[in-house]
């Protein structure tokens, strides 16, 4: 009698933890707006550059894309609190910090050497990072649908090496609007689904 | 026969051990956060709180946020590793049942 006692005392105990546990990675942070964010910037660089010509067209855009989001980041902590960060949680923005922060980088250095002759070399290697950042991040995550967005981006960035410059427009638009607009507000609708779930369970 | 393990006391209590699962999982955890998971009261709390610290299994970080206090808890090295002792302790115990 005792022993079944503690021993359903015991089970209680791993059910506890496992559940805590669960609990405590269970995030309601909200990342499918990043995306679309990025992808409407990614579409209005295009534009601005292709109606102007305006050599500063992408770096002014690129740079108060990452303002509006660190305004809108700080805005959504101070009205809602900060969940905890997890490994997972850090391993993810390292991984798109780090493509942002090459991106800009290296498609300054190109555009300001005067080297950048082709907008197909743009795009590629602008495909290029962007895929790698979602490959990175599907591999993390281990989520088969996010490493088909990195599959489409780099399908773009060779199809920009191999197409003409019209091919290579198209393949970029098409990728930016799949795997940032559409998969952004994927990422939205699920999860404000999770987030009435754990509002549910709570 | 081996002779089965002690369960240790610090840990054992509900809501402590609910406690320590949490931070194991994250970095560090608000106080309202926790309150939130666990859904404990104030007082509880933070007295369950206060015993993890005592017995070194978590630190506490007290700062100030918008003139608004903050105290962040994270699961220390001591903590984690006789959290991972108790799991050990409970499975040797339960044995075959699980």
């Amino acid at each position: 009698m005792t022993t079944s006692v503690e021993e359903l005392e015991l089970k209680d105990r791993l059910s506890l933890i496992e559940s805590m546990i669960a609990e405590g990675r269970r995030t309601t942070a909200s990342y499918g707006w990043t995306f679309v964010l990025w992808g409407v910037a990614y579409y209005v660089a295009i534009i601005w550059n292709s109606m102007s010509s305006f050599y500063l067209a992408w770096p002014i855009t690129m740079v108060s894309a990452c303002v509006l989001m660190g305004v809108l980041v700080w805005r959504k902590r101070k009205n809602s609190g900060s969940s905890p960060v997890t490994t997972m949680r850090r391993a993810i923005w390292s991984i798109w910090i780090s493509m942002g922060l090459s991106m800009f980088v290296i498609l300054d250095a190109i555009g300001y050497s005067g080297r950048l002759t082709d907008w197909r070399i743009f795009a590629a290697v602008a495909a290029t990072l962007v895929g790698g950042a979602n490959a990175a991040s599907s591999l993390t995550l281990k989520w088969k649908l996010q490493f088909a967005c990195a599959i489409v981006w780099w399908t773009s960035a060779v199809i920009s090496c191999f197409g003409t410059n019209l091919q290579s427009s198209i393949a970029f638009l098409a990728a930016n609007f799949l795997c940032q607009i559409v998969f952004g507000i994927y990422l939205m609708i699920r999860e404000a689904c999770a987030r009435r779930q754990a509002v549910a369970h709570a | 026969m081996p002779e089965l393990p002690e369960l240790n006391p610090v840990i054992h209590g509900k809501l402590r051990l609910a406690l320590l699962s949490l931070l194991v999982g994250v970095e560090e955890a608000e106080f309202t956060w926790l309150r939130a998971k666990t859904g404990s009261t104030d007082g509880n709390l933070g007295a369950q709180l206060v015993k993890l610290e005592e017995a070194g299994y978590v630190a506490v970080e007290k700062k100030f946020v918008q003139r608004k206090p903050q105290s962040l808890y994270r699961i220390t090295e001591a903590g984690r590793a006789a959290f991972i002792e108790y799991v050990q302790a409970i499975k040797q115990m339960l044995g075959s049942a699980i």
